[in-house]
């Protein structure tokens, strides 16, 4: 598995702690992206699934209440088949995982499988069509929603997240068309979470040497953030389970 | 015998002879509920609050030093009468006449004690001058004896915050007891032990032990003189909720006023005093809105102990700490837990008083600890950053279920053991001493035994820089303890705590506690030489004085076994060469891997390092990996540390830790559950000691440049809390620099 970093600390992501695999890799280029050092598919290490295996039972203590890992990136699904073979090994330890996917992935063999072993997803719904997800992204829409039927027919638990950005989607009117997309896969969506755009992976940009499309912009403002998670909330009201 | 104070208790041992620990186990009401009972500040209590934060806002306005009594050299009855305020304080007395005013305590130093008052632009008394003149002080006394070898190791800062110039502290006189047995029972205990010493041959010990409880009795009584004062009986026990209190804080008191030692501690009281509520509670004679306002009167009070220090002292323990560590909550040795309603009560005074940095509340961790309590406690520690943990499921098989904090992580048996503190040696230093021959990097003085200088442009052998380095560690062991042989057979003779050991029983445990700073520094720098290339570079004088180190090498921090097994070794190993060397008064051996704020002054007066640090930078604070080099976040680094072995160091291994708040959650509920996840999976895997900051550090940044802000911020920075403002500029950049684990 070629892992970019790993953050042995991240209670964001998925319940109770997580254990955090940063994967090397992802096909899409979003605007928005604050980690694209991780874009290359041969950045950071290769580890094998013992070896990770073995990092990881180093933290069991940790993962009372629901905690695990969680397979992020870059496009953790590139790696698909290796998640679901070292996620066949730490259930065999009694520890369970997350995935935290842009979902823009082909449903191949290898992804239905890390996907069945998954405790839950956490699916990327980065635009809610197929001209501004092609545009900020470059990512298929119709993966994405590919990639929820597919979660939907296996009755896999989910938390969906947009990340709301200043001057392009950050208007109810936006959200509304986000939601018109998550209408169908109400039954399986635990939670749908808006994330602010920040500017702190700005520096990697200069870093790394890469063109920032964002460059002039500012953090979406808490307060902004706020208001728009309320009102999605209130649309999305009965889904609320937990 | 007392009827009225005994009413209703479960009667047992503790009827015949001095057990507080049996009368609390059979008569304590353990708590499993959550905080919902708690009472909010009385009327009285926020009117004397506020006078309170007043003075305090008064004594930083004049430098830190609100007064100095100049004239008297403190003890028992050397003051009169003190109040906040008269007619509104319920328990009652204060160190000197006035509140937050600092006594003269010369009996460690008299020297010392000029130089404090000098500091803040007092003149010391010639009264306290004269009385001096012809004293030996426990300072001089030292000096006397100090070898040549003693003295250079001082000097080169190799061994550095020796208590031979101030008190040295760390004791916990069992305080409970005056509470339930009252002071003429106590001294009648006392009596009949110098009885049974007296049939004993007059051996050394036994004719310094016979003084010793002589002088114990004498300060007992002087104890007596000052309460009735106050126009309270302690002669006899307490006998209902406000004595209860009031009789523990005399005790505690009166040794603050003949002792001015670092980190003379409270000790585990609220679960003994629960039982006094309790009664009181079920007897009707007391509302919950009373009780809490009896414990917030008590903390009002334990906030206003000062002493009077010089800023060398201030350098090593910085932002005037005095230690009042409070021990909460833990388990009985019957699976019982030990936390009462009053474990909450105390918690409480953080949100009733506001934020302080003493008490230092230390809560003593299980994972058997009921719940509600658990994350009452991260709740807490994410409002106010001021209390720290320690991992009782550790402790308890060492010390029993009656032990309680000194300082910092320095756990002792109630009454029952003592310890002789003895700050720490600088390890960091010593493998650059091994290098060079015995030879300082800084001053070049010759001061281990002589050796051979590594030879420069030669990659160093990491074989055999660990031996030469192991036969320092030998030689530095066997230094260490004499020297703190030498410290403590003169403070027991010039400067005994007369009161604090009266609250002891007469042959009590004694402990020796050494320490080690630079824990990673030298572990990073192991690691470097056996798996990076490490070439030493010498100087003119022909002295090692930096390094060129080429490659990778695993750092202590990130949970790989290759550096942290390092660590391990030089606690195991530094352990192992001090007990051969035997201590004072037949002394059991302890270490401690923390560093107070001394990690800043080691670090200046240490050279260039292998890992890469630059010479005069700070060292990471007690046990902590070097900020900036953990590579996997918080909880790699919590296992890193969590894997240097208790065992050998009974006296403590300090961690602090600084989380932003956005890492542990997005609402309030999700950080205490996570917070509690956390200090969960840490103690599960044996670690001792954890303090937790939930801050950003651009708060710190804001609260450096404009004080105004945060001006009753308070942070934890090793083994005790401070308010930020009472750090110096360069503590506070350090504090600032270091690792703040957050994510994106």
């Amino acid at each position: 598995m070629q892992v970019h970093s790993i953050e042995s600390l991240a209670a964001l992501d998925g319940e109770g702690l997580r254990y955090e695999l940063f994967l090397a890799g992802c096909p899409l280029r979003c605007a928005c992206c604050h980690n694209p050092d991780t874009w290359s598919a041969s950045v950071g290490q290769q580890m094998s699934c013992e070896q990770l295996l073995r990092k990881i039972l180093r933290y069991v203590p940790y993962f009372a209440d629901g905690g695990g890992v969680t397979f992020s990136g870059g496009e953790p699904l590139l790696q698909a088949a290796e998640i679901a073979q070292l996620g066949e090994m730490l259930r065999q330890n009694g520890v369970g995982y997350a995935l935290d996917t842009s979902g823009c992935v082909p449903l191949t063999d290898a992804v239905c499988r890390a996907v069945a072993g998954a405790d839950m997803v956490i699916c990327d719904l980065k635009y809610p069509d197929t001209a501004t997800m092609q545009q900020y992204t470059g990512g298929e829409f119709a993966q994405v929603t590919a990639f929820l039927d597919h979660l939907k027919k296996t009755g896999k638990r989910t938390w969906v997240r947009t990340v709301v950005i200043p001057g392009i989607n950050d208007s109810t009117a936006w959200m509304d068309r986000y939601l018109a997309v998550l209408e169908p896969y109400r039954s399986i969506i635990e939670r749908y979470e808006l994330l602010g755009f920040h500017t702190m992976g700005f520096f990697k940009y200069e870093k790394l040497g890469l063109c920032n499309p964002l460059a002039d912009r500012s953090a979406l403002s808490q307060e902004k953030l706020a208001e728009l998670q309320a009102y999605v909330k209130q649309h999305f009201a009965p889904a609320y389970t937990k | 015998m007392n009827n009225n104070a005994w009413r209703n208790f479960t009667p047992g041992n503790w009827n015949d002879t001095i057990d507080v620990r049996d009368f609390i186990l059979k008569n304590y009401t353990p708590y499993t509920g959550d905080d919902s009972f708690l009472a909010e500040p009385t009327e009285r209590t926020k009117h004397l609050s506020a006078k309170v934060q007043d003075l305090l806002k008064q004594e930083a306005e004049k430098g830190g030093v609100l007064g100095i009594e100049t004239n008297r050299v403190s003890s028992i009855l050397t003051y009169r009468l003190g109040y906040i305020e008269k007619g509104q304080d319920i328990i009652l007395g204060l160190q000197t006449e006035h509140p937050l005013y600092r006594a003269i305590n010369p009996f460690a130093g008299i020297r010392n004690a000029e130089q404090a008052c000098e500091a803040y632009g007092y003149d010391m008394g010639d009264d306290v001058r004269r009385e001096f003149q012809y004293r030996t002080t426990h300072n001089t006394g030292v000096f006397r004896v100090y070898t040549e070898t003693m003295r250079k190791a001082r000097h080169a800062g190799i061994l550095t915050g020796l208590p031979d110039a101030y008190g040295r502290g760390r004791l916990i006189g069992d305080y409970r007891r005056l509470a339930l047995y009252g002071m003429d029972f106590l001294i009648a205990q006392k009596k009949a032990d110098m009885r049974r010493l007296g049939e004993r041959d007059m051996s050394d010990e036994n004719i310094r032990l016979r003084e010793d409880v002589s002088r114990q009795i004498e300060f007992m009584q002087a104890l007596v003189k000052m309460a009735a004062e106050y126009g309270c009986d302690i002669t006899r026990p307490a006998e209902n909720s406000y004595e209860a209190v009031q009789w523990l804080y005399f005790a505690y008191l009166g040794g603050q006023k003949e002792q001015n030692g670092a980190a003379n501690s409270l000790g585990r009281v609220t679960t003994f005093l629960d039982i006094y509520f309790e009664r009181d509670l079920r007897e009707g004679k007391i509302t919950e809105s009373g009780v809490q306002e009896l414990m917030d009167d008590l903390v009002l009070k334990l906030r206003l102990i000062r002493h009077l220090r010089t800023p060398e002292y201030n350098d090593l323990f910085a932002g005037d700490p005095v230690w009042v560590t409070a021990s909460e909550g833990g388990m009985a040795q019957d699976g019982r837990t030990l936390v009462t309603k009053s474990s909450f009560r105390m918690l409480h005074t953080l949100y009733n008083l506001g934020s302080s940095p003493e008490p230092n509340i230390t809560v003593l961790w299980s994972a058997a600890l009921p719940e509600p309590f658990k994350q009452f406690c991260a709740k807490v520690s994410i409002d106010t950053d001021a209390i720290q943990y320690e991992n009782d499921d550790v402790m308890r098989p060492v010390y029993g279920d009656d032990y309680a904090i000194a300082c910092c992580v320095s756990a002792m048996k109630c009454g029952k053991q003592m310890q002789f503190f003895g700050a720490r040696c600088n390890m960091a230093k010593l493998l650059l001493m091994a290098l060079n021959g015995g030879k300082d990097e800084i001053y070049g003085e010759q001061i281990g035994p002589e050796g051979t200088v590594f030879p420069a442009g030669v990659a160093l052998d990491a074989d055999e820089v660990t031996q030469t380095l192991h036969h320092y560690m030998a030689w530095m062991a066997k230094l260490y303890v004499n020297t703190m042989n030498t410290i403590h057979y003169m403070h027991d003779k010039y400067a005994y705590e007369r009161l604090i050991m009266g609250f002891h029983d007469t042959e009590p445990e004694r402990l020796m506690a050494f320490g080690i700073s630079g824990l990673s520094v030298l572990a990073d720098s192991l690691s470097a030489i056996r798996y990076a290339k490490v070439t030493p570079i010498k100087d003119e004088r022909g002295l090692i004085v930096d390094f060129v180190t080429e490659g990778d090498f695993p750092k202590y921090g990130n949970d790989d076994d290759r550096a942290d097994d390092i660590a391990r070794w030089i606690t195991e190993t530094f352990y192992a060469e001090l007990c051969k060397t035997p201590a004072y008064r037949g002394a059991k051996h302890t270490l401690s891997v923390l560093t107070i704020t001394s990690n800043v002054v080691y670090g200046r007066k240490t050279g260039n390092t292998p890992d890469g640090r630059r010479a005069g930078e700070p060292f990471a604070p007690g046990a902590n990996p070097m900020h900036g080099r953990d590579t996997e976040g918080a909880l790699a680094s919590l296992n890193s540390v969590a894997k240097i072995s208790y065992e050998c160091c009974q006296d403590g291994i300090s961690n602090t830790f600084s989380i932003t708040p956005h890492t542990l959650g997005t609402t309030p509920e999700a950080r205490v559950n996570c917070l509690t996840r956390i200090l969960n999976g840490y103690f599960a895997q044996g670690a001792h000691h954890i303090n937790v900051n939930v801050l950003d550090r651009q708060k710190l940044i804001d609260a450096m440049n404009d004080p105004s802000l945060y001006p009753n911020l308070t942070i934890r920075v090793s083994g005790y809390a401070v308010n930020f403002h009472k750090l110096s500029r360069d503590k506070q950049e350090e504090v600032i620099a270091r690792t703040f684990h957050e994510s994106m």
